[in-house]
Formats: C-alpha cells, sequence, structure tokens
C-alpha cells in the first residue's frame, strides 16, 4: 500500500521536472549543441584550409609555370633580334623589289633556319618586305589567307610596337598551321640599321608542342591547361579548357571552386603578363590540407568537454540530487515512523546541511511544542490528581473516624465504635497507600470489612466463610480483585434470592499458582451468561451488560497483571450456586512495567 | 518484678489520643496509660516525669514531628519502645524513619485487634529485658557524692541553654555524666527545686519578660526553647497563673 501511495504521489507530482530529470536534459542538450557546433567547426576550418592550401598550391603552380613561359619568351624574343640582323635576311630586306627572287629568298630562309638549328620550339619564322613579298621557313605548312594579308591592318599592333616584340596568336590570323595547331606568334617590326627606316615585318611563331614539353617537364600535364586568350587549346589538359571564361583574363590568380562528380575542385587561372595566354590550373581539395593538429586539438578539447560534463552531470547528481533525495527519503521514513525525530543523514554541504539543520531545528520546535503541551497536560492531570487526593485526604477521614469514635464509645454506643473501627479499616486497606498490588492476606481483610459492613447495612443475610491457606497469605495480587467478585455475590447473587446466603472465600497454592475461589449460593449464571463473560473481548468497548462489567474488569485486570489470558473458570448451577476460580500467576515482568508506570501517575 | 508498663501517647490529635486510651483494655495487657503529649516539643519536657516504657507516636505533628522526636528519643532513652503511627499520606515521613530503631509501624486508623497484636508482642520482649535487668540491679547506681560544684556547673549550664527546645533531664545527665535519676535526686536535694521546675522557671522568668515587652506569644514561645506555643500557653499559665495574652494586655494596658 505504501509503495502504490509512493507511485500515486509521483504521479500526483508528474507536471513537475524532477531537478535529476532536468539536469540530464540540460546536459545532453549542451553536449549535442557543443558536438554539432564541432563538427561544424571542423568541417568549416578542414574546407577552409584545403581551399586556403589548394590555393597556394596552385598559385605557386600558376606562378613558377608563367614565370617559366614568360622567360621562354623572352628567350624567343631575343632570338627574333638575333634573326632580324642576319646578312642574307637584311639582303633580303633591302633588296630593291625587282631584284627579290627566289634565290635570295631562299638565302633569307636558309639564314634564318641557320640560327633557329640552335633553338627549339620556333615552328616557323615569316617575314614579309614592307611591299609584301614574304619569306617564311616551313612553309609548306601553313595556310595563308591572303587576302587579309594585303589588306595590312593585321600588322597595326606589330607596328604600335615600335620595333618591340609584340606577342600575338596564330600569326594575327593571316596564317595557321595546316594541322590546326594553334601558335603563339611574337611579331616585330624591322628597321634598317643604318637608315633606320621600316624594312618589314616578322613573326616568329612558337609551336604549342614547345608547352607540350614543358608541362611535361614540370610534371604539370595533368591538372594544367596553357591557352591562349581567345580559348584556343596549347597545352595540358584539355578538359580544363571547359572551365574558361574571361574572368581569368586577369593578371592575378582567379580561384574558382566548382563542383564536380568527384567532389569539389578548384579552377585557378591566370593570364601571363604581357602574353595573350593563360594558365588554368585544376586541383581537387587537397587531404594534404586537412590540418590535422588542429583538429586533434579540437577533438581533444571536445573530449576534455564531454568528461567535464558527464563529471558535472554526475557531480550534481552525486552531491545535491542524490543528498537531496537522501534527505527527502529521511523525512518520507520520519513521516512513514510518525515519529518526529531529527535526521542525522550525513550532508557534506553546507547548504544541504542547513537545510538538514532547518527541518531539524522545525522537528525540535515541534517536538519542544508537543512537550509543551503534553507537560501541561501532564501538570493538568497532576493537579487532578492532587484535587482527587485532597477530596479522600484520608488523614482527615481517619481523624474524623477517630473522634466520632471516642465520641461513640463516650456515649457508650459501643457498636457505633466497631463500625467505625472497620470503615476506618477498609477504608486503610481500600487505600493501601496507593499502590496497585497488595498481600492476599490484605485483600481478606478488605473483603471482612466489607462485608461486615454489607452485614450492617443488610442484616444477617450473609454469612462468610474464610478458608485461607497459610501459603497463601503474602501472595501478592492485585488490588481489589475479590472485593468486586463479593460485591456481584451480593447484588446479583444473594440478594436477588432474597434467602440468606453463604459467600465462601478459599486460596490454595498448587504448583506455585494462587488459586482463590469465590462461592455464592446464590441464584447461579447459566451457561451463556458465563461464556458472554468469558468471552469479551479486551478491546471491545460496547458493554452492554453493565452487571458484569465488575467482574470482567477485575478478570481483565488480572490477565493483565499475569500476562496470559486463562485466569478464570466459572462454574455454576442456576438457582444453586456459582463458584468463579482465580487464576493467579506471579506477575510478569511487563505487568510491573505497568505498574511502575501507573504508580509514577499516581504520584 | 509485676509493675505496670507505662505508655505515653504522643499525637497532636486529642480525639485519638483519647480513643486510645479508652478503646484499649490497657489493665488486661499489664499496662497502663501514663501520660500524653500533643507534640515532640510537650513529650521532651515531660518525658523525664513519664518514664513511659512505651510510646505511641503519631509521625505527623506541628513544631516538631514525630521522626525528629524518636531520633532524639532513641539517643537518649535506648531501652523505650518507640511505635510509630502513620497515615496514608505520611508515606514521605515514613520514608524517612526507616533507619530508626522503632518497633513498629502502624497504619492509621488504628484497629483495637491489631493494636493489641502489637502490645502482646511488646510486652514480650520488655518481659524479658526485665528478666535480665533484674539480675544486674545491683551495680546500676554509682554513688557520687560531693558533687555540689556539678550542681552549680549544670544550674549555669541550663541558664546558658534553656532556649534550646531539645534541652531536657536526660540529656544534661548525659552530657554530665550522670544517671538521670541520680541527677534528678541530687539537684532536688542541692537546690530544693525538682530540675523540671527548675528549667522552667528559667524560661518562664524569660517569658514573663518578654511578655511584658508584648512580644507575641509564638515567638516568646520558641525564644524561650518551648516551640509549641499550645504547650508553651499551658506551662506559662501554671506558671504564672495568668494566660500570656493576659499578662501582655495587661502590661500594654499598664
Amino acid at each position: 500500500m505504501a509503495h502504490d501511495s509512493g507511485l500515486v504521489k509521483r504521479r500526483n507530482k508528474k507536471n513537475m521536472t524532477s531537478l535529476s530529470a532536468s539536469l540530464k536534459r540540460v546536459i545532453l542538450g549542451i553536449i549535442l549543441i557543443v558536438l554539432v557546433s564541432f563538427l561544424i567547426a571542423m568541417y568549416s576550418v578542414t574546407d577552409k584550409e584545403r581551399l586556403a592550401y589548394t590555393k597556394r598550391n596552385a598559385d605557386s603552380i600558376l606562378r613558377t609555370l608563367s614565370s617559366r613561359i614568360a622567360s621562354d619568351i623572352d628567350n624567343y624574343k631575343q632570338l627574333s633580334r638575333i634573326i632580324m640582323t642576319d646578312d642574307r635576311l637584311v639582303t633580303f630586306l633591302r633588296a630593291n623589289g625587282d631584284d627579290v627572287d627566289i634565290g635570295m629568298i631562299n638565302d633569307a630562309r636558309y639564314g634564318v633556319m641557320d640560327i633557329l638549328y640552335v633553338t627549339e620550339g620556333i615552328d616557323s619564322v615569316m617575314v614579309f618586305r614592307e611591299d609584301m613579298i614574304m619569306m617564311a621557313t616551313n612553309r609548306f605548312f601553313y595556310k595563308y589567307d591572303y587576302d587579309l594579308m594585303n589588306q595590312g591592318t593585321w600588322k597595326d599592333d606589330i607596328l604600335e610596337g615600335k620595333g618591340k616584340a609584340v606577342v600575338s596568336l596564330n600569326c594575327n590570323g593571316i596564317a595557321s598551321r595546316n594541322d590546326r595547331k594553334p601558335v603563339v606568334t611574337i611579331g616585330r617590326e624591322i628597321n634598317d640599321i643604318f637608315s633606320q627606316k621600316r624594312t618589314g615585318v616578322m613573326l616568329m611563331n612558337i609551336s604549342s608542342d614547345t608547352f607540350v614539353s614543358m608541362l611535361h617537364q614540370l610534371e604539370y600535364d595533368k591538372n594544367i591547361c596553357i591557352m591562349g586568350t581567345d580559348g584556343t587549346y596549347f597545352a595540358g589538359n584539355s578538359d580544363i579548357l571547359a572551365y574558361y571564361d574571361d574572368s581569368f583574363l586577369s593578371e592575378r590568380v582567379v580561384n574558382k571552386t566548382l563542383s564536380t562528380d568527384s567532389g569539389n575542385v578548384l579552377v585557378s587561372g591566370c593570364k601571363i603578363e604581357g602574353l595573350p595566354i593563360v594558365i588554368l590550373n585544376i586541383a581537387p581539395y587537397a587531404p594534404e590540407g586537412i590540418p590535422y593538429t588542429l583538429l586533434y586539438i579540437l577533438l581533444f578539447l571536445m573530449l576534455l568537454f564531454l568528461l567535464s560534463a558527464t563529471f558535472i552531470g554526475a557531480f550534481i547528481s552525486r552531491r545535491v540530487t542524490k543528498p537531496v533525495l537522501d534527505l527527502s527519503d529521511a523525512v518520507d521514513r520520519n513521516e512513514q515512523s510518525g515519529k518526529l525525530i531529527p535526521i542525522d543523514t550525513d550532508m557534506r554541504y553546507d547548504e544541504l546541511d542547513m537545510l538538514k539543520n532547518s527541518y531539524n531545528k522545525m522537528i525540535e520546535s515541534v517536538n519542544g511544542l508537543i512537550r509543551t503541551v503534553i507537560d501541561k497536560e501532564k501538570t493538568v492531570q497532576r493537579m487532578e490528581m492532587r484535587v482527587l487526593q485532597e477530596q479522600i485526604k484520608p488523614h482527615f477521614l481517619y481523624n474524623s473516624l477517630e473522634t466520632i469514635g471516642y465520641l461513640a464509645l463516650e456515649a457508650g454506643a459501643d457498636k457505633v465504635h466497631d463500625s467505625l473501627e472497620t470503615l476506618g479499616s477498609f477504608y486503610r486497606n481500600f487505600l493501601s497507600k496507593g499502590s496497585r498490588e497488595i498481600t492476599l492476606l490484605r485483600e481478606i481483610q478488605i473483603v471482612r470489612d466489607y462485608l461486615a459492613l454489607q452485614k450492617l447495612r443488610y442484616g444477617d443475610i450473609i454469612d462468610d466463610i474464610y478458608d485461607i491457606a497459610e501459603d497463601t497469605e503474602e501472595y501478592i495480587i492485585p488490588k481489589l480483585i475479590l472485593q468486586p467478585l463479593v460485591e456481584n455475590c451480593i447484588y446479583h447473587g444473594i440478594r436477588i434470592k432474597g434467602e440468606k446466603g453463604t459467600i465462601s472465600i478459599t486460596s490454595r497454592l498448587i504448583d506455585d499458582v494462587l488459586h482463590l475461589a469465590v462461592r455464592d449460593t446464590g441464584v447461579g449464571m447459566s451457561k451463556e451468561q458465563i461464556d458472554k463473560i468469558l468471552m469479551q473481548k479486551r478491546d471491545d468497548t460496547k458493554y452492554t451488560d453493565k452487571k458484569s462489567f465488575g467482574l470482567w474488569d477485575t478478570i481483565e485486570r488480572i490477565r493483565i497483571f499475569c500476562g496470559r489470558d486463562d485466569v478464570v473458570k466459572i462454574e455454576s448451577e442456576p438457582g444453586e450456586y456459582t463458584e468463579i476460580e482465580l487464576i493467579i500467576y506471579p506477575e510478569r515482568l511487563y505487568g510491573g512495567n505497568e505498574q511502575t508506570i501507573q504508580s509514577d501517575v499516581n504520584r | 518484678m509485676n509493675r505496670r508498663y507505662r505508655v505515653m501517647l504522643i499525637d497532636d490529635e486529642e480525639s485519638a489520643r483519647k480513643l486510645m486510651k479508652a478503646g484499649i483494655a490497657w489493665e488486661d495487657l499489664g499496662m497502663e496509660v501514663v501520660g500524653e503529649a500533643s507534640s515532640g516539643v510537650e513529650a521532651i519536657n515531660v518525658i523525664d516525669d513519664i518514664r513511659p516504657d512505651i510510646a505511641f507516636v503519631d509521625i505527623s505533628m506541628p513544631f516538631m514531628d514525630g521522626i525528629e522526636f524518636t531520633q532524639m528519643a532513641t539517643e537518649r532513652y535506648p531501652r523505650l519502645v518507640i511505635i510509630i503511627m502513620t497515615a496514608f499520606d505520611d508515606f514521605e515521613y515514613a520514608r524517612k524513619c526507616v533507619s530508626l530503631p522503632v518497633f513498629e509501624y502502624m497504619l492509621k486508623p488504628m484497629v483495637r485487634s491489631e493494636v493489641v497484636k502489637v502490645l502482646n508482642k511488646v510486652k514480650g520482649r520488655l518481659d524479658a529485658e526485665h528478666m535480665s535487668d533484674e539480675e544486674t540491679e545491683d551495680e546500676q547506681e554509682p554513688v557520687m557524692s560531693g558533687e555540689t560544684n556539678a550542681t552549680e556547673q549544670i544550674k549555669r549550664y541550663l541558664e546558658d541553654n534553656y532556649t534550646d527546645p531539645k534541652l531536657n533531664l536526660t540529656f544534661v545527665a548525659q552530657y554530665f555524666g550522670f544517671s538521670a535519676s541520680y541527677l534528678s535526686r541530687k539537684f532536688k536535694q542541692d537546690t530544693g527545686k525538682k530540675f523540671v521546675e527548675y528549667l522552667t522557671e528559667l524560661r518562664m522568668n524569660k517569658a514573663m519578660q518578654l511578655a511584658e515587652s508584648n512580644v507575641k506569644m509564638f515567638i516568646a514561645a520558641s525564644e524561650v526553647g518551648i516551640p509549641d506555643p499550645n504547650y508553651f500557653g499551658r506551662c506559662f499559665k501554671k506558671y504564672t497563673g495568668k494566660s500570656y495574652s493576659d499578662l501582655s494586655q495587661h502590661v500594654h494596658k499598664g
């Protein structure tokens, strides 16, 4: 039942949150938030670091490559100057238009080719005189657009260079290779050394193979693409071409993150300074970029945090919640036990100790109040007792009896004196200094006096016979167990019968147990009446039969005194006699306890 | 020797004393009631004259209760048989005197049959004691002559100590190393007055002075060593022929 009520109690508290549960929730929430933010942080840091790493990587590749290309182009520019000064070419250029023949052209070609032998990568050199007579190496690999050539606008940018090398693409459109391979063209205005007059224009075409071999040499060929500003492919990974757009036409490196099937890639690119060439680099986010140290530190911090959160949870649960529960349990136990005792559960913390102490203080003050009430009650009882004692004040009674007794004696009323003496004796034994137990002899004396006085009242209707064994005289019995029985004999036995009756009292000691019998020759009792008296229960508070109350009460007192129930036997024959036998065992210990308590109260 | 045992009743209740006296067939027991006292104070003063063998002492009496009296009496009269009478509410008293050499405690109200029973026991003991006494009786009285100086000393002692309510012949005799009967005889011889008369005279002369200076009787009573004002009043009247209040008022008027 107690369990059930506990559950009910818990259930009643349903809409309340327990401290421990909400704590758990808060701690779990914090852990979750921290975990998520840790992952986000880790992801973003990793991502950023990888991007930065990849960018740095790409940047360095692009710089290396572009400076390589730039320096190569510079070399070719130098070479173009050397070619310009070749005797046979100069001759070709200086000659009058009519003088030029195929031989002269071939001479010039050989002259140029002699120089070209020394270097690699130059696909062809084209020289145009002012009258557009042309000399070209590798002439037959090219297809020429003569219309454009004759328009003359193609060489505007070269002329603007005023003798400096100008780099462009694909011969400014006037020629293209038969196999459609793109070329980088270094164009130059040729001026006569002496006259400083322009004698022609030279176009030096550098093959895209130069770039292919360069990439190969640098082992960049996988992720790099070299291309012209117009989008023509030169070398490297042609797939990258797809990512090209105008935004890469910048001499500073431009980075773009693009997502592909194989994850994010970074496309970086730049235009090489002063050249119509764009380099693109593609790089997946490099795993090398993951900042493991940082991640480990973060992970460590994370673990640390988890540990401390768990610890805090455990700490709060063990040091706060559990003691609070302990305290509450102790209070509950107190409540269930019905005793208001201070709690001695050990509290480790001042705050909880304060809580405990204030509970204990409350208990104390409640106990104090109860004590006060009890004390007050006791005082009241003591006062009442004193008033009662005052009322019976035996000293006064005895003195009065003596005085009246003397008066009677003086007046010659000896019988009055005798009666007064009996009355005095009766009261003396009846009160017996307030003790609860007396000797059998004294009890017998009470009965004798009582009967003597009753005989005075009712005349000689009673005979009393005493058969008291000597060894029973000092036997200690509860006071006033015989007198009520004898009273019963008179009022419910003999007087009803209307005849003279005899009351005989017998005592015997059998196996150290006192057997007391009171027999009267009265009306007797029926079996039902006897059973009713004997079966009446201790807690039966309805004394319906007032007549038997005195008897029942006596039996009950003997039962308490002896500590057992089989203390009485009743035998009767209706119309003949009733014999009540009391079997009084020596006093039991707890009977004695009760007696001391009682006598304490009496005092 | 077949003399009657002398019984003294000490009880502040007059009717109780009278009832005892009248209710018991003393002669049949070979006893007679030779004196009464209404308080311990009175008993001390008269006990040397009464010379009882048996004393019934009520435990609760004013001015000097039964216990105090019994303590004193057992010291001075080791042969005296003391029977304490006590009522239910004297229980506290009774507890105190458990250690006293008392012959019997009897519960009030007294029942004659019980009293007779106890007295028969007492008689048996006293008879036995007297039997042995008679054999050694001659040794009892040491002859003391030429002790006139002692009487002077005693007189001085009485003058100095008469305010002590416990003072009596036996006490003084024991104090000076005489037997009471010897001292009594010798005192009478030397002074022409009985010891008690002399002591009473001392006290009453002082009391008269006090009466003249209008001191209240109960104060005068305790100042002269008779702290029981009833007994004091009787002594005063007997000695002066007038009551204390008369004298006191007379002086006042005069």
